[in-house]
């Protein structure tokens, strides 16, 4: 999707998103309404009961810790928490739900009206012509609820595994009756990069209290998001579609983009919009409709009669607001006020993993709070584009905290440059080794023996009579120019501050 | 060979501990019982020989090793074909799961077996529990030990059957409009309907959640007490069974009804249908209550009259959404060569399934279809809670309601199938206690003078009331000294002893 047939087509139709956000609780030992174990593959069928498996005459009992876990999740995006509540049964066949309903919740679901704010940096202005560069924004959330996840089906004999074609399908019910959070914003979001920032920041807040391993590779967070589009300064919703598969956050953001400018084009066309599912394909990079809402279920919901509903008092919920870990928004706060670094730094070492702020601090807490800047520029910069290059996640590399701040404390200290200082980080991103022994090893101690850097710069000057010339004419500019040789004569050891001292000492 | 038919659960467990007899030879006795019986009167659909030995086998080496017995210890016992016990199939008298193999124990089942009975077997239902007649068996009805030619009742009519004829002592069934009290009532034997909620519903293939509840029956009210006893208290199992004070059940039954506050629910005296025989029965029931020094007073419970409307939403309601998971797809019966896996539900289902239970699950998938749902299930719903109101108020003033268990003693089989209705109305009495979730007995009352066919006795209690129930209960049939032996039993007896000639069922 090119960046400019989106930017165009939101310069003229606003985009309207809202997100579905299904969380599986795995960190939670067991399913939600059996003793069955929460684990990501293993032999299909190798972990079920008659609970999970919908045996007649086998009944759910509520795992209290998954209903902790939803209500935290509510508490933690600031929404209102039901004093009284229940299960209901959502009725459709599907051979991968064993009972042909699902324990859901319908109109009293847990958690209700909350918010997250996002922060949009850099590359997402341009997809808000109504905002003016980076911005905070605030996504409202209509409800968070809990119900019990579905098995998979496995179909065998089509292509790519997909049903049409299939022979037959097999069915594993190890997934069947996890504990699932569903989450639903409000159609607050207006451009891929927000629907991107929004997903990310509640995958942060998930990770923070611990209530799932948000893979959405291995589909424990699973996004699906309402998008239409309409003419900017119109306040009727446009007709929506309903995407699905996007399997990470790019895929997010990417499928939004395509999808919009899809509708945008279509209505530009003279065509219409329907009101469909449509499918990422994000090797094709397209979506695809996958079926009409014309066909939509009557899902014929009623209160569960196996379960009694659920009582909430206020001093319950306030224990566990009580036990709220220190949550991204906080944590973003508490970085720019104990460490002085600025709002950007604090946002991108909150923003996007959980682990770059515990390093920050880590290495902060090594090499002491007056480095922080220099700590966060280290990460910002090299580490971020690092990891980027290789793929790989922080916590996959071998840079750990002690090593950023013992880089940090030989730049500061003068024993090597900051360009010196990019290549010992590359190679100890590379090797694993302590910056000190790298530059041990590689005698990369920088020089800044005023004598030594003289000599150099007498040599250097002495060669290129007609620059010093042009320069005391007044082509100021050349210092660069003489800069760069000294340092080329001393094979970029010299500590460029004495360097620059010497030749304007010389050139004066 | 032991007269089963004349002991008692705590005379078989004390002659097993005298060594009068062993367990084996209750078992031998049982199972020869049911072999004479059982061709004619089909109360089971599965006789689990094998897992009734064993037990018998773990007593008679604890009575050798010189243990002390559990409560219920050789005591023959049977269950509803819709409990599991592993080691049987559990069938609900449906085509559907004609096959299906247990793979875990129902709680209340396992709860009895521990309690030391031994396992006769596998008891005759309605397809799923759907019926007053247990007509509606893929498997065949089940006849009426009082005269084969009329029904047990139902939906637990193998159960009742079973008991009444002397085949077991105790049996279990499952009650979600009379299921237990109906046929109880039918087959002269005590049908006791727990308090929602006591007694866990772990294992028992559910009709309609919100309604089911496990009981025994017996021919005695002290029966029925120590096999509450065994089943009932909360599991962990069901999240709506209740956790209450451990209370002994059998013990007070014979404190008698002095000061007792009874109320008459007049109501059911004039409900549809009530035949004047039933009626007369319970107001001589009412007379003897009295003689015993309980206080009569009379009680109308007006919501009832909604009783059967509002659970004829509910119960089916429940019911599709229970009987969804039949699809062919992980157990019971698959349709053959279906086309694609809509065609295989629809052809699974529609074959699997009986009349009677199609019937209900598209009356209760119509009930809470979009657009329809407040003016059924909603509407259901808000009868039910008038009903439980009346119900509250009238047990603020009475400790116990008197009530006929059925309008009528047991019709004649095939008499009610082309009429629905009179079908359903056989339970207006039963009904609106499930709907209040409250605990209500049936005790035999008597017999009818124009068939000779047991009247039942309806006694209600409050939420967790079966105490006072069970002691009114005693009370009354202590009073009234009803010999629950049907004369096809006793003809058999006399048969086999050869004192007297078989002369044919009466007809």
């Amino acid at each position: 999707m090119a960046k400019d047939r989106l930017a165009s087509a939101l310069e003229r139709w606003e985009a309207v998103i809202g997100l579905e956000i299904h969380t599986e609780l795995t960190t939670l030992a067991t399913k939600l309404f059996c003793g069955c174990p929460v684990e990501f593959g293993g032999q299909p069928n190798s972990r079920v009961c008659p609970i999970c498996l919908g045996l007649p005459g086998s009944l759910p009992v509520p795992n209290q810790a998954a209903i902790e876990a939803t209500v935290l999740a509510g508490l933690a995006t600031h929404c209102e928490i039901a004093e009284w509540s229940q299960f209901h049964r959502k009725n459709y066949f599907y051979p991968d739900m064993p009972k042909n309903y699902q324990v859901s919740q319908y109109d009293a679901p847990f958690c209700t009206d909350g918010w997250v704010e996002i922060d949009i940096e850099g590359d997402g202005g341009p997809q808000r012509p109504d905002r003016d560069g980076a911005y905070t924004t605030r996504i409202g959330i209509t409800r968070i609820h809990l119900e019990e996840d579905t098995g998979k089906m496995i179909h065998v004999g089509g292509a790519e595994g997909r049903i049409s074609g299939a022979t037959h399908s097999l069915a594993d019910f190890n997934r069947a009756g996890t504990g699932l959070i569903e989450l639903v914003t409000e159609p607050d979001i207006r451009t891929p990069e927000e629907a991107r920032r929004f997903a990310q920041k509640l995958r942060l807040i998930w990770l923070s209290l611990g209530i799932s391993d948000c893979n959405m590779e291995e589909g424990s967070m699973r996004v699906d998001a309402n998008v239409s589009v309409r003419t900017r300064g119109e306040s009727e919703f446009g007709v929506k579609a309903e995407v699905k598969n996007m399997n990470s956050f790019k895929a997010l953001h990417d499928a939004l983009a395509f999808e919009i400018v899809r509708q945008a084009e279509e209505l530009e066309s003279g065509g219409r919009v329907v009101q469909e599912t449509r499918h990422w394909d994000a090797g094709a990079k397209i979506t695809s409709s996958l079926r009409s809402k014309e066909e939509a279920h009557d899902y014929r919901y009623f209160p569960e009669p196996d379960m009694v509903p659920f009582e909430f008092t206020e001093e319950w919920i306030e224990t566990l607001r009580a036990v709220l870990p220190e949550l991204p928004d906080d944590k973003k706060k508490r970085l720019m006020t104990d460490y002085g670094i600025p709002a950007h730094d604090a946002t991108v070492l909150t923003g996007e993993d959980l682990a770059m702020a515990e390093f920050f601090e880590a290495a902060v807490t090594i090499a002491g709070a007056e480095r922080a800047k220099a700590i966060s520029n280290v990460m910002l910069n090299d580490l971020s584009m690092h990891l980027n290059a290789a793929g790989i996640s922080l916590a996959e590399s071998k840079v750990v905290p002690s090593m950023v701040a013992e880089l940090v404390a030989l730049v500061e200290d003068g024993t090597i440059s900051s360009k010196q200082a990019k290549e010992v980080f590359a190679e100890m991103a590379e090797t694993g080794d302590s910056p000190g022994a790298i530059v041990e090893l590689r005698g990369m101690k920088q020089v800044s023996d005023s004598g030594a850097i003289e000599e150099v710069v007498d040599r250097v000057l002495a060669a290129s009579p007609d620059q010093v010339e042009a320069y005391r004419g007044g082509k100021t500019g050349l210092m660069g120019f003489f800069v760069g040789q000294v340092m080329r004569e001393m094979g970029g050891q010299a500590n460029p501050k004495v360097v620059n001292e010497v030749l304007a000492e010389k050139l004066r | 060979m032991i007269d089963l038919s004349r002991l008692s659960a705590t005379q078989i467990r004390d002659g097993i501990v005298d060594k009068l007899f062993t367990a084996r030879e209750v078992t031998d006795a049982a199972i020869e019982r049911i072999g004479v019986l059982d061709r004619q009167i089909h109360a089971f659909n599965q006789v689990t020989k094998q897992l009734a030995y064993a037990a018998a086998e773990r007593i008679d080496d604890a009575v050798a090793s010189g243990l002390v017995l559990p409560a219920l210890a050789g005591v023959p016992v049977a269950f509803k074909d819709n409990m599991y016990l592993t080691g049987t199939r559990t069938t609900c008298s449906s085509r559907m799961l004609e096959n299906n193999e247990s793979v875990y124990d129902c709680t209340a089942v396992h709860r009895l077996l521990e309690a030391g009975t031994i396992p006769l077997g596998k008891c005759n239902l309605d397809e799923f529990a759907f019926g007053s007649s247990t007509e509606y068996s893929a498997f065949g009805p089940t006849r009426n030990p009082w005269n084969p030619e009329a029904v047990p009742g139902g939906s637990s009519g193998g159960s009742a059957a079973a008991v009444s004829g002397g085949m077991v002592t105790l049996a279990l069934g499952s009650d979600t409009g009379g299921s237990i009290r109906q046929p109880g009532s039918f087959t002269g034997v005590v049908a006791l309907k727990p308090t929602y909620g006591r007694v866990s519903r772990y294992g028992c293939v559910a009709f309609a959640s919100s309604l089911d509840q496990i009981g025994p029956l017996a021919k005695t009210v002290e029966e029925c007490a120590l096999a509450l006893n065994a089943i009932s208290g909360k599991d962990p199992m069901d999240a709506t069974s209740v956790e209450r004070p451990a209370e002994d059940f059998a013990t007070g039954l014979a404190e008698g009804v002095a000061g007792l506050r009874v109320g008459v629910v007049t109501d059911f005296l004039e409900a549809e249908g009530c035949a004047p025989e039933v009626r007369d029965s319970i107001l001589a029931a009412t007379e003897v209550f009295a003689s015993l020094g309980a206080e009569i007073g009379e009680v109308e419970l007006p919501s009832t009259a909604y009783g059967l409307s509002a659970y004829y939403i509910i119960a089916p309601a429940e019911a599709s959404s229970n009987l969804a998971r039949f699809d062919g797809i992980r157990y019971g019966h698959r349709a053959e060569d279906a086309e694609d896996v809509i065609d295989m539900y629809m052809r699974s289902r529609s074959e699997g399934f009986g009349p009677e239970v199609l019937r209900r699950i598209m009356l209760g998938t119509y009930a809470l279809s979009a657009g329809y749902y407040e003016a059924y299930y909603g509407q259901a719903q808000k009868a039910r809670t008038l009903i439980k109101r009346d119900f509250a108020s009238a047990f603020e003033r009475f400790d116990v309601l008197l009530a006929p268990t059925s309008p009528t003693v047991a019709f004649g089989i095939g008499e009610r199938m082309d009429d629905l209705l009179s079908m359903y109305l056989s339970d207006i009495c039963t009904i609106p206690v499930n709907l209040a979730g409250n605990c209500a007995i049936s005790v035999p009352s008597g017999l009818s003078p124009s068939t000779g066919l047991p009247i039942g006795l309806q006694i209600i209690g409050d939420h967790f009331a079966e105490s006072t129930v069970l002691r009114a209960a005693a009370a009354f049939e202590a009073a009234i000294e009803f010999d629950p032996t049907p004369p096809l039993v006793q003809e058999i007896q006399y048969e086999a002893t050869g004192e007297r000639k078989r002369r044919g069922f009466r007809r």
